[in-house]
């Protein structure tokens, strides 16, 4: 099932569109990272997902049931939890602010208490539980937050810009919480990012928003994989084909090939590049003077050309063509 | 509405307790209570004067609260009431000194107390109309006398107050 289906979504601040999104369907258990540059309008969608504000126009539905009246958006507030950018944390200790939606939704006193000390533990926070919370770092600022939305178990975590605290071992104490937790029950995890690495790092999936639209110039050329381990080069399995990359880590990442890296030709080239795979065109994407060609060399690949080299080589869907490049593009997170 | 508020502000006391004489004077719209020269009247005064300047200094505090808090206690699933109370616990400081500033236009208030309340011996006389009346009699040291605890008065409010705010500031 669906966490979030949103459909004809328009918002307006001002009388200026920031947001028109006509589709969009987020899995159940989804680790969807949402990514464009400042201003793309990240924010506002994760604060209309987490129905802080209505859309101008439009729907968006929770768990198959549409969401549109003041009392609607107030109940779905208590399953959907948005953790801002820059998180506030309320007066008090850092354990008050872990009890206050357990609180808000009824929870009774012994069972506040448990409950707080599992999220703080889950975010090895609980060291911190009675420290005063205007004294924390922003890393523990930001994992205090986080702890504190999911104590109160919602079935979607909306995160702004989670990686944007200075603290990089924070975030990876954040993140492994957040895929512990999805290990544990059925939870929707959708975060914005200004960072493709992040995103790549990080994301199950991505959606690329530009000046308020679902971008077609989605970051491509992503796969999971797991990486056999060894020193140096290491040849991993995607999908039926082996691919070359320099890389000494061991375990479950993923690989990115940046779409111009991907060199084209008609015949094998004879070069340093070590992956070199025969595939057939499947789509073309044209944007302004580059185009983007699709080659199903049993993955997918996506390479960025000029319009000049497309119309030279003279290619087009269902022709064969050879895509190589260097195993030191072919980036690991 | 804070415009209104703010003149209310800057209202003369003796201008409403004029006001509420006229309204409570025996031929007046609410002459029928018979509440003029009371101590109730002097309470029902106090309030009208001490009201806008709370609302308006503690619109002031809400409004200065920072927006996250409220989209915080929103997103963690808190109703009206609870959404409110933790905005206003954040501004509790500012809330506190309008409760002060309040406090203080009423303790120091003589105009309206003196004309709705009539300075009525064990009555209605209050510190500051006691000590107008001790004053123009010549009878300075019992004014002193008077000023004194009225100072005191507001010192131990403040002191309370503050007091307060420290306990629930963990």
């Amino acid at each position: 099932m669906a966490t979030f289906e949103v459909a004809g979504l328009r918002h307006t601040y001002g009388g200026r569109a920031v947001l028109e999104l006509d589709a969009l369907t987020i899995e159940t258990g989804a680790r969807l990272a949402l990514v464009g540059p400042n201003g793309a309008g990240k924010s506002t969608l994760l604060r209309l997902l987490a129905f802080l504000e209505p859309p101008s126009a439009g729907t968006i539905a929770l768990e198959g049931r549409p969401v549109a009246t003041h009392g609607a958006r107030r109940a779905a507030r208590r399953r959907v939890t948005l953790v801002e950018q820059r998180p506030y944390l309320f007066r008090g200790t850092v354990a008050d602010n872990v009890a206050f939606g357990l609180r808000a939704a009824g929870v009774a006193g012994s069972a506040v208490d448990q409950r707080v000390r599992a999220a703080l533990e889950r975010l090895q926070l609980h060291a911190l539980a009675s420290r005063d919370a205007r004294q924390l770092s922003e890393g523990e600022i930001q994992r205090v937050a986080v702890a504190r939305a999911l104590a109160v178990e919602p079935v979607a975590l909306l995160l702004d810009e989670p990686a944007s605290s200075a603290d990089r071992a924070a975030q990876q104490a954040m993140f492994a919480a957040l895929a512990e937790e999805q290990a544990r029950r059925p939870l929707t995890v959708v975060f914005a990012s200004h960072l493709l690495e992040d995103a790549y790092r990080w994301a199950g999936g991505l959606l690329a928003l530009h000046q308020g639209r679902l971008s077609p110039v989605t970051p491509e050329n992503l796969f999971r994989v797991d990486l056999p381990g060894g020193a140096g080069m290491q040849r991993v399995a995607v999908g039926p084909l082996l691919i070359d990359v320099v890389s000494g880590r061991a375990g479950p990442a993923t690989l990115a090939i940046a779409p111009d890296e991907i060199l084209l030709s008609a015949a094998p080239l004879q070069s340093s590049a070590r992956n070199v795979f025969r595939g057939r065109i499947v789509r073309l994407a044209e944007h302004g003077a580059e185009i983007r060609v699709t080659v199903d060399a049993g993955i997918e690949l996506v390479a960025r050309i000029t319009r000049r080299s497309f119309e030279e080589m003279g290619l087009a869907v269902g022709g064969e063509v050879y895509a190589s490049f260097k195993s030191v593009a072919v980036r690991v997170f | 509405m804070l415009l209104l508020l703010n003149t209310a502000l800057a209202f003369p006391t003796v201008v409403i307790g004029l006001c509420i004489y006229l309204l409570l004077m025996r031929r007046g719209p609410l002459g029928g209570l018979g509440l003029l020269f009371s101590w109730q009247a002097i309470v029902v005064a106090e309030v009208i004067l001490a009201l806008p300047i709370a609302v308006a200094l503690s619109a002031a505090a809400v409004q200065a609260v920072d927006p996250r808090v409220r989209r915080t206690a929103l997103t963690l699933g808190a109703g009206t009431l609870r959404t409110a109370w933790a905005v206003a616990r954040e501004a509790r400081f500012t809330l506190a000194a309008a409760v002060v500033v309040a406090f203080g236009r009423v303790l120091s208030e003589v105009g309206a107390a003196l004309i709705v309340g009539g300075n009525i011996r064990y009555e209605t006389r209050t510190l500051t109309t006691a000590i107008t009346l001790a004053t123009s009699q010549g009878n300075f040291n019992l004014a002193i006398a008077l000023g004194l605890v009225l100072l005191a008065l507001a010192l131990t409010v403040n002191v309370l107050i503050q007091l307060l705010q420290g306990r629930g500031d963990v």
